[in-house]
């Protein structure tokens, strides 16, 4: 982190509302032209952060500071952002064309710039003959591409982001996705943008924020978030994953359930935890044979039923009766070829790579175990340290 | 990257916008502190003081209560109170039920006729009555009880004046139906006896239960058709008067008037209590309902309709003819003798053109103040705590009864030691008076706009480095105007037909043509009051007129994206 300056520096930020708290001590650093997206359930506090950046909430706590100047208690109107919310929050009374132009009025300029200006950002969001409509005789899309020019007419130096696409029908939505990639990338400002959507997040962001319970769960790539999450909120709010609650016997073996099976990696030293892996990174087989068993989880599961998803089918299977049924993706192809029918039972592998366990939060033990074995690594790799110890 | 922590405590950097929004919304406060709450309070040490001002305890009331010409007016009030809410809001339940839920024709025209009481000043429909059914009143025989100056008399006349406001209430309550729970209901073959019980009574069910505890209050606090028409029937509102006027005991009508805000209290309150749980009610996915034709039904209810508006129409008819005739009953000629005003008590035409003045400037202050405080309470962020206070002040003035109000002012405004001790007798309390009078009605429903309004309109502008004045004067009131029109019409009606409040703040040079309808009719001269009386609601029709122009007319053309 030290080869460049962050534009953004957000230092330990702490925000509650009555007893609620929205914001626990976050720290976070942006570098100049990044995309970063807010990623977490409704009330995990995304939303309240990226307000206290805007200077729209006042945190308690903690400082911000926006290409090397402090503006933790600047209001809204000393910061440098432009910023676009779910509702769009077009004037409906003004035109399109006074809408993009709002923020210019103040900014002296001649009114043959000015219009320049609005003209080339509706080239932009490529919307170039929609200055004299209003708002309403628009389309939802329309309208956001609308308020993304406003928010970009004055040049910011921070592009804010408030769940930009959540209104818009799914068709829409991919396409806009594309859009703000675009513009963003182009522009080269640095944005951030909340969502609840993980799809959204994953297509889009250079690096991602998941949050919850005011906390940062974990700051990665999108594909660093997806193979190794830090934690088992992350991993079942990205993606979908199995998540089996498991005792711990030794450090290399678990119940499953009434089952005991060997894992291939060294567990830590705890009493509970969960075992977890993609649907995507279990093979099914009909026979045991070439699985090692110390490089793969191996064990016996029933398949019980049988979705089809479009491209791949999501088979249902089944462990123990004591736990919740587990599921596998599996290629169209090799469903054809292999053709597994309802109740037989099959061999599940799961290489040693794909597997993450997540030691049990209330036992202490296990966390410590965890930082012991990943010691000098960074604290978000080391729950994948474990996994793959 | 050091990891300092850093405390903030609150915002050092203040600018000058933040100071301007804290200046408005302490600005705010202190008007409704100094018109609102401070006289209140001015009246309430009044009440345990006796006259020379000394402290006296709880004696005045111990007074008061051991007289029983005094005490009987409670009873008198409750009774009014009672019989009138359950006359008024039973036959508006049924017309409301029409309007929204029947198939019946000429829907549009029965809404019309039945909101012309708004228009008229509380003393009509007793001047009326006393036309109808007074000693030379042309249906006296039909009046089944010896004397309309008494109880019969008041409930009659307040029925008709607190009708629209409970109809109002009503017909909101009903346009809340959801078309899929009637379906649901025919579906599984539900008797319509059965559905009325357990779809459409619950549904209305928190309107109907405000509209009781509004119509309530309005009844139980007035003042005018008591005043007119109440004989030796004595209620809480009319000993107020007679206390300060009549007998110059201002102690005691300080206690009538501390008694008479007991109800009102207590009835605000849980009326506030109902309107909490309505929100919340109707989810937004409710598909609304389109009333069925069924010929007998809706000719019962056309019928019943007709006779309703036929009470009102014949209530302002009577009103209107008694003002032309020359001498009642003797010349029955017509003439505009009686609206010589100049001839009789009062004031006069002077008193008209007064009123006029004190209309016009009470809708035009009221309605920036009114704007602006909801404004401030609603769309921005600095002070919290003054904001919420804000709120709350602005919902007490529904509670008060306007001769409670005007007393207040008299305490607190004529004492020497005042600052503003110079506005008395002006036009200026007149005004000041009126508009906090008024005042909730019209902070709810700039509040109500205000907040259909998107709410981050405010934090784009301060992204955008445009100042909140500009987007205010751009965007907010733009799209406010419809109801800032509302406002200013409603200010302006009742200003021109109130009396209650303004009853002991007017001056020699500040008569007001409604008080002078009381006046004359004190006097005996009923028709020039009658014709007075007419003239007021015809003004405030003209007013509702031209709001109706400009909301057409202007509004098309300053509101083209209002259309699709």
């Amino acid at each position: 982190m030290s080869n460049s300056t962050p534009y953004l520096q957000i230092q330990h930020l702490c925000k509650s509302f009555g007893s609620f708290t929205a914001l626990d001590d976050i720290s976070l650093e942006i570098k100049e032209g990044e995309f970063i997206c807010f990623l977490g359930p409704s009330g995990c506090g995304k939303t309240t952060l990226l307000r206290a950046i805007a200077g729209l909430e006042q945190q308690e706590e903690g400082r911000i500071v926006q290409a090397g100047r402090d503006v933790s208690t600047l209001p809204p109107q000393k910061r440098d952002f432009g910023i676009v919310f779910q509702s769009y929050a077009l004037f409906p009374n003004l035109t399109v064309s006074e809408n993009i132009a709002y923020g210019l009025t103040n900014v002296k300029m001649p009114r043959r710039e000015r219009q320049q200006r609005v003209d080339a950002l509706l080239e932009q969001i490529h919307l170039p003959d929609i200055g004299d409509k209003f708002p309403g005789q628009l389309s939802g899309g329309q309208q956001q591409r609308v308020a993304l020019a406003r928010a970009l007419a004055t040049e910011p130096g921070l592009l804010l982001l408030d769940e930009p696409l959540s209104a818009l029908d799914a068709r829409v939505r991919l396409h806009l996705r594309n859009e703000i990639c675009t513009l963003q990338r182009k522009l080269g400002i640095t944005t951030i943008m909340v969502t609840h959507d993980q799809d959204e997040a994953l297509t889009m962001a250079d690096r991602i924020v998941v949050m919850d319970h005011g906390r940062i769960a974990q700051v990665g790539t999108p594909e660093e978030i997806y193979q190794h999450p830090a934690t088992e909120f992350v991993a079942r709010f990205v993606g979908s994953m199995n998540l089996l609650p498991a005792e711990v016997l030794d450090r290399r073996h678990l119940m499953l359930g009434s089952k005991e099976v060997q894992v291939p990696m060294i567990l830590p030293v705890c009493d509970q935890g969960t075992l977890g892996f993609r649907p995507e990174s279990a093979r099914l087989q009909a026979a045991p044979f070439g699985l090692n068993r110390d490089d793969n989880l191996v064990f016996q599961t029933r398949l019980e039923q049988v979705h089809f998803m479009g491209a791949f089918v999501r088979l249902e299977m089944m462990l123990d009766q004591e736990l919740p049924p587990l599921h596998v993706d599996m290629p169209l192809e090799q469903m054809h070829s292999q053709q597994p029918a309802v109740g037989e039972w099959l061999w599940l592998s799961v290489p040693r790579e794909a597997l993450k366990f997540y030691p049990a939060e209330q036992s202490s033990s296990g966390t410590l175990g965890a930082r012991d074995m990943g010691a000098g690594m960074r604290m978000d790799v080391a729950a994948m340290q474990v996994a793959g110890a | 990257m050091s990891a300092t922590l850093t405390r903030t405590g609150g915002r050092s950097d203040l600018d000058y916008e933040t100071w301007l929004q804290r200046l408005v919304v302490a600005a705010g406060v202190l008007f409704l502190l100094v018109a609102l709450l401070m006289p209140l309070l001015t009246m309430l040490v009044k009440s345990v003081q006796n006259g020379a001002g000394e402290f006296i305890g709880l004696s005045n009331f111990v007074d008061y209560f051991g007289n029983p010409a005094l005490t009987r007016s409670i009873l008198h009030s409750l009774n009014i109170a009672t019989w009138t809410t359950l006359i008024v809001v039973s036959t508006a339940f049924v017309f409301a039920y029409a309007l929204t839920r029947s198939g019946m024709v000429a829907k549009k025209g029965f809404r019309l006729l039945s909101m012309l009481p708004l228009f008229a000043p509380s003393l009509l429909p007793a001047l009326s009555m006393i036309y109808l059914f007074g000693n030379q009143g042309i249906l006296k025989d039909w009046l089944p009880v010896d004397s309309i100056y008494g109880p019969v008399g008041i409930v009659m006349g307040l029925s008709f004046w607190a009708f629209p406001h409970a109809l109002m209430i009503l017909i909101t309550a009903f346009s809340n139906s959801d078309a899929r729970l009637y379906e649901a209901a025919k579906s599984m073959k539900t008797p319509p006896w059965r559905v009325f019980l357990t779809v459409t009574l619950p549904s209305v069910r928190y309107g109907l239960i405000n509209t009781i505890f509004v119509i309530f209050t309005l009844t139980i606090t007035d003042f005018g058709v008591a005043k007119v028409i109440g004989g030796q029937y004595n209620v809480l509102a009319t000993d107020i008067y007679k206390q300060v006027v009549g007998q110059q005991n201002f102690q005691m009508g300080a206690v009538v008037s501390v008694i008479l805000l007991l109800p009102a209290l207590i009835s605000f309150v849980v009326e506030r209590r109902v309107q909490r749980h309505q929100s919340a009610q109707l989810s937004s996915r409710a598909v609304p309902m389109q009333p069925q034709k069924s010929p007998l039904r809706d000719g019962l209810l056309a019928l019943f309709c007709t006779l309703t508006c036929g009470f009102l129409l014949l209530v302002i008819g009577m009103a209107v003819y008694a003002s032309f005739i020359t001498f009642w009953p003797y010349n029955m000629d017509l003439s505009l003798n009686n609206y010589r005003f100049d001839m009789m008590d009062g004031g006069g035409w002077a008193s008209y053109f007064n009123s006029l003045q004190m209309s016009a400037w009470t809708a035009v202050i009221g309605t920036t103040v009114v704007f602006l405080v909801a404004y401030m309470s609603e769309k921005i962020k600095p002070m919290p705590t003054a904001r919420k206070l804000l709120q709350l002040l602005a919902m007490l003035p529904m509670a008060v009864p306007g001769i409670v109000l005007g007393l207040a002012y008299i305490f607190f405004f004529n004492h020497p030691q005042n600052p503003l001790n110079g506005i008395y007798g002006t036009m200026t309390i007149l005004v000041l008076n009126t508009l906090v009078h008024f005042y909730t009605v019209c902070h709810l429903t700039a509040v109500t706009s205000l907040k259909q309004i998107d709410g981050e309109f405010e934090a784009v502008s301060a992204s955008l480095k445009v100042p909140f004045y500009t987007t205010l004067r751009r965007v907010t009131l733009p799209l406010a105007l419809p109801s800032v029109l509302d406002i200013s019409v409603y200010l302006f009606v009742n200003a021109m037909t109130t009396v209650s409040a303004v009853v002991f703040l007017y001056s020699a040079e500040t008569t007001l043509a409604s008080v002078a309808v009381m006046h004359m009719d004190e006097a005996g001269d009923i028709a020039p009051a009658a014709a007075m009386a007419v003239l007021l609601m015809m003004t405030s029709l003209v007013a509702k007129g031209l709001h109706w122009l400009i909301s057409h007319q202007i509004l098309q053309r300053t509101q083209r994206w209002r259309q699709r």
